[in-house]
This record gives C-alpha cells, structure tokens and sequence, in this order.
C-alpha cells in the first residue's frame, strides 16, 4: 500500500513564477491492483506520479510503502513500513530502483545504443552477473514481441516498439509497482488495448499498478480498479484517504 | 568482490557505447591525445637517456682542463703553464691539448682535428671519425686532402676509420701527428690549445684550481664536475625548444579538453536524468563519467608511451634527428640506451591522463546530483 | 564481445608491452657497458671533453669548453644563429670575473 498525506509540490518556491503543482494531496493506493489518475493536462498527474517514484521530493507531506518494498529496506521497527520522503538520497534510489518500474510518457530510452542495452540499463549497477541480465532482458523482449530488435539502436523503432522496449526496461529489475504515465498518448486504439492487457498481467502477476492518463481506453477500461480523478493539483473524486 | 567487478564492468560498457555514439570524434580525438602524449614521451625518454650516456661516456674526461683568456677569448696556452702546474702539490700529471677546428667548405661540414700523443701516429697520416669518411666517401688508405693557413693543400694517408661505436664522441674527429697539426694551423712551437690536468684527489680539485687561477691570471680552469653539468643541463626542462614543445602540448590538449570541460549539453545532461529516474545513484554517474574519461586517457598514454618507447629505443628516433642535426653535416650514430624510471611516468601520467579525467568527470558532477525530475525537465 | 571485455583485452596488451620494455630497458641498462666502451675508451685515450652531437658550429661542437662569449667570437648577435643554439645553452657557474 502506498500512502501519502497532505502532499505538495511547489516549483520556483519564493520566485515570481512560482507554480504549485499538486495540493495537499492525501491518497491511499491499494496493493495489487490498477489505480488509474484520470484528470486533463496540468492537473498534477505526472507529478505526482513521479513523487510516488522517487524522482522528486514533495515540498510538504509525507508519503509511505507499507509491505511493498523489499524486506532489507524495512524500517526501525520492522514492520515493513518506510517513509520515502524521509530517506536519504542513497537510499532512495535504491528504491527506485528495486521497488519501482517507470514507464515515462515520453520512454525516455537513451539514444544511440541498442534496444537489449536499453532495457539492461537499470539493472547495471547492482553488480548482478551480465548472462543472468542479459537472460532477463532477452525474455522480457521476447515477451512483448520486440525480441527481433534486441540489437537495433532504439532510435530506429515505430512509436508502439518503443513504448515495449519501455516497458521491458520498466521490469528488468522485477519490480513490484509498475508506474505508467500517459502510456497510450502515442498508440492506436488497438495498441491502446493491448497495453490494458498487459497491465493485466502485471496485475495478475501480483503487481501493483499506476497509471496516469486522460484517455478513455484506460479510465473506463474494465481492468482499472480504481479512478483517482484530480484537477488543479488537487484530488476531486475517488482514491480512498488514509 | 564479484559484484563489485560486475558494476564496473558493466558501467564500462555502457561507457564505451556511449562513446561509440560518436565513433569518429573520439576516434580522431583518441588519435591526437596519443600523438601528443608520443611527442611528450620521446621528449622526456630522449632527454633522459642522452643525460645518462653522456655523464657515463664521459667518466674518462679529464679532471681538469686548463685555458687561458686573453681580451676575453679563448687563446693558446703556453705548454710552460703545463710545467708549472705540474708542480702543484696534488697534481699527478699534466698533458698539453693540441686541436682545433676545421671548416671544409666543399661539404660545409666542420671536423675537429686533434693532435696524437707522441709518436702515436706517424706524419703524413691521420685516423678519421666515420663521419669525416662518409662524408668525403674516404675509405682506408685514401688521402684526405685539407688546406692550410696559407691555402695550400695538406694532403693526408688515411690510417684508420673510427668505428661507428665511437661516433658519438668521434664522428668528426681527424687524428693526426702533432707536427703535421703545428704546420697546417701555423701553431708555434711550445703552445698548446688547453691543458689536460690529472689530479690525485678529486675533492681537492677545487682548491688547486683556485691555485692555478692564482698563480695563471690569465687562465681559465674547467672541471670535470662542470664537464659533466654540462651534458645534465643541456637539455634541461627550462631550456629553449623543450618547453616551446612541451607549452604547446599541454594548450592543445587543453584545447581537447576544453569540449568536455566547458559543461554539459542539455541533451547530456537529460541523459544523466534519464540514468538516475531508472536507478542509477549519483556515485554509478560520476563512476560512468570517470571511465569514460579513462578508457580515452590510459589508453592513450599506454599507446603513446609505447610507441614513445619503440620509437626512441628499437627505431634510434628519427624523428630527433633532424632537430638535433640542424644545419649539421656530420651527425653521429648512436643507439640509446632506455633509462627511463617511475618518476619520468608519473609526470607524464599526471601532465596527460589526470587533466582529461578530471575534466570529464567535474562538469557532471552538478548534473548527477540533481533529481531526476528536474534534470528531465530542463 | 562485450565491449568491457575488448577495453580489458586491449589494456591487458598494452600493459604487457609496457611491462616487457620496462624489462628491456632493465636488460639493455645491464648491457650498456659494452656498448659504451669504444666511446668511453676514446674518451679516456684523446683525453675528450665532448660528446659529437652538434658538429654545426664551434661553439656548439664543444659545450663543455665554451661560455656565453664564445658565440660572439663569430658575430655579435651568433647566438641563434645556429639551430643547435636553442638546444645548448652555454653552462652556468663559470669562476672567471664577469
């Protein structure tokens, strides 16, 4: 369970162009399942998403994991419970790393080296053996169809290979909260569904799933078990508070 | 241990990709660093081993060698001196120098001629360097034909030929019968070009040659410390063309450098956001930005200094030669011997492999420790 | 390959090269006494001061036994006026009277 209370983000705090992006946001999001932010452009979503990742601080609020992250992050007490906003950076990015899959609006893959080295890109520094990675990546390649171009550079794939190639980054380190932002902006409706599918069988596979999107296919989509809808930076309808 | 191998190894390889991105600008600018690092090397390796040989070569010089200034140039010495000197308390044997030089115009070469001990070589013939034979194609039992004072032709047998193992202190050398040195520079009788002077105890040889100035006014001692200071200092790091080479060096490489030093691009600097939002920590980024720095810089220097050294030591270094030669007709043959040690290296790693490091590295250090958020963002 | 692998095959060669000239030049250094003998003997024999390296000019064939005059001997501004000058800078710490 993720939980976060009374969470801001400002930018340029004390500027003139200061921009609050999301208020006091206090949402309680279920293990192993599909919670979708739902909201237009503006609206918070990605930021927020990426204060649950472990990208950013909030500027105020606390956000919590209970009994997702992996045991050797377990807080004091042992109960599974750890405060993201408290820790420090080290420590965070290990999280982000073990505990969290991002699937970025944009895919954000590095330019210039091949698909295969893309998707083994996050699991490089945790100093596990290259065949196993290697193993891992080719599977979940294979896995979203995209196996063929493991050795092309990823600059020469259509918008829906890219989008697989980003998924499979996403899970090369088995992580157990897959985060997607505005995963169909650039697909068909067919590809669209597909992805829904897909997000099913993470769900199936015990993962929690989070997903921003202001596209129909997602929010109505059968497989979203909640709809978190926000305006403004704030949460309108929906997410259970803690 | 393993894992800690693995990360390296696998940081390595994405900096490798990364820089096969932009396979010819790193190749090229892989190629110039060796370059310089090559010249640097030779530099320094040359110097030091021409130092070497030099103070080992010249063990034998004399202990002291004794001129005599008149109007502030040198002059001839009267051998009278020799005898006076001779008497020093200390002073185990002094023995007259009679040579001086000669400019053949036909090659525009110039050759040193010296005259033998005694009655080493018989008048009427000489034993010439190698480079004197090759340069007027003499070959043994050839005459050599010199002018006098007056322009009249000397001519000269041709003994012997100095073998090419001795070029490097006798190349130009034409060694004849003292009689045959007087008549061709009209030398009088009794006068020598300088004085050779042997002393018994080496660390008095300060003391007799405040002697000597004392009692010859006119003369000038030189000792064989000074002898051998010479050869150190010549080639020294503070003289003439070295640091030209070197000053240019180092501005060409801070020139290569400075691409990396004056910051990141903004698409190098998303990149290093897109590292960390997929969990790479600040450390594994400076750790990437060291290697890929390394991999250019110690590859660089280890091919420079090895082509330095090949170059230098199984190749007689060719590419010295025309600058040491100059406007020279005679130039000696020699082989070097490698005396290069740790020091050398050390300066040569940190004038051409820390720079270049450090500059990759610094300029991403502002950029890795950013969020990724807002290093995606910018 | 991967491509750690080839940098480590790479600097692996290059280290050994490296290693087998530093060794070489340890051998060669052992060996130099017979190959500086002719000219150490010659040395000894003529009684020389000077190594033969720059035949250009008389100030330069013999530096040891110049001083910072003797280019002028030839013309007041000679002391360039051989490449070899801006190698052999005449030696310090003469004992004469400036």
């Amino acid at each position: 369970m993720i939980e976060l209370v009374q969470v801001s983000k400002s930018f340029n705090a004390g500027k003139a162009n200061q921009f609050t992006a999301v208020r006091e946001v206090s949402l309680a999001i279920a293990p192993g399942r599909v919670t979708v932010l739902k909201g237009p452009s503006g609206s918070g979503k990605t930021t927020l998403l990426t204060l649950i990742g472990c990208m950013a601080r909030p500027t105020s609020g606390r956000i919590v994991l209970r009994g997702i992250a992996p045991a050797s992050f377990a807080g004091p007490d042992g109960t599974g419970e750890i405060e993201i906003t408290s820790l420090p950076e080290r420590f965070l990015t290990g999280i982000r790393r073990t505990t969290f899959g991002f699937i970025f609006q944009q895919f954000n893959l590095v330019r210039g080296i091949t698909v295969l080295e893309n998707v083994m890109l996050p699991a490089y520094p945790t100093g596990e053996a290259h065949g196993s990675v290697r193993r891992r990546a080719m599977e979940l390649l294979e896995l979203f169809n995209v196996g063929r171009h493991a050795s092309a550079p990823v600059d020469r794939l259509s918008g829906g290979e890219a989008q697989r190639v980003a998924i499979a980054r996403a899970l090369i380190n088995d992580p157990a909260i897959v985060i997607a932002d505005e995963p169909t902006a650039h697909l068909d409706t067919g590809l669209s569904r597909e992805f829904m599918e897909i997000a099913g069988s993470f769900k199936a596979a015990g993962k929690t799933i989070l997903i921003a999107s202001h596209d129909p296919i997602v929010f109505d989509s059968p497989l979203a078990d909640a709809v978190v809808e926000m305006r403004d930076g704030r949460v309108t309808r929906g997410g259970s508070a803690p | 241990m393993n894992r800690t191998i693995e990360r390296h190894r696998h940081i390595i390889d994405f900096a490798l990709s990364s820089l096969l991105r932009r396979k010819g600008k790193n190749l090229s600018l892989l190629a110039v660093y060796v370059l310089i690092v090559f010249m640097i090397g030779s530099v320094m390796f040359f110097i030091q081993a021409l130092k070497r040989e030099a103070a080992l070569i010249l063990q034998g010089a004399p202990d002291m060698v004794v001129q005599r200034l008149v109007a502030g140039r040198q002059d001839l010495i009267p051998v009278g001196y020799g005898d006076k000197i001779g008497a020093i308390r200390g002073v185990s044997g002094v023995r007259p120098r009679l040579w001086g030089y000669y400019y053949d115009p036909a090659v525009g070469a110039n050759y040193t001629l010296m005259a033998a001990d005694g009655d080493r070589q018989a008048p009427g013939t000489a034993v010439i360097g190698s480079g004197v034979a090759a340069t007027r194609r003499l070959a043994q039992g050839d005459f050599l034909t010199l002018r006098d004072y007056s322009g009249e032709p000397v001519l000269l047998e041709v003994a012997g030929i100095m073998p090419y193992a001795s070029d490097l202190v006798a190349a130009d050398l034409i060694v004849m019968a003292e009689s045959d040195l007087r008549a061709l520079f009209n030398l009088p009788g009794g006068s020598a070009t300088d004085l050779a002077v042997a002393v018994r105890n080496p660390r008095e040889l300060a003391t007799i040659a405040a002697k000597i100035a004392r009692q010859f006014p006119d003369t000038r001692p030189i000792l064989k410390s000074e002898i051998l200071r010479t050869y150190d200092s010549i080639f020294d790091w503070r003289g003439g063309m070295v640091v030209v080479l070197l000053a240019v060096a180092v501005l060409s490489f801070v020139i290569f450098a400075w691409d990396k030093a004056t910051g990141l691009s903004a698409e190098e600097r998303k990149e290093i956001g897109i590292l960390k939002s997929i969990g790479w920590e600040t450390g594994d980024v400076l750790l990437l930005k060291f290697w890929e720095g390394t991999v250019i810089s110690l590859s660089a220097f280890l091919a420079g200094v090895i082509l330095a050294y090949g170059h230098l030591f199984f190749f007689s270094a060719p590419l010295f030669e025309h600058a040491l030669k100059g406007w020279a007709v005679i130039y000696p043959r020699f082989r070097l011997t490698p005396a290069i040690d740790a020091y050398q290296l050390a300066v040569l790693f940190v004038l051409t492999v820390v720079p270049y490091t450090v500059a990759t590295i610094i300029p991403s250090w502002q950029a890795a420790t950013v969020d990724p958020d807002a290093a995606m963002r910018s | 390959m991967r491509n750690s692998t080839s940098f480590i095959a790479v600097t692996s060669v290059n280290l050994a090269l490296f290693a087998l000239f530093m060794l070489h030049g340890r051998y060669s250094r052992g060996n130099e006494a017979a190959l500086l003998k002719p000219c150490a003997d010659l040395v000894k024999r003529l009684r020389l001061t000077d190594l033969c390296l720059f035949t250009e000019a008389r100030y330069t064939r013999n530096p040891a036994m110049a001083d910072s005059h003797a280019p002028f001997q030839d013309h007041p501004v000679a002391l360039e006026h051989f490449p070899s000058g801006s190698l052999v800078t005449p030696p310090r710490f003469r004992p004469e009277a400036p």
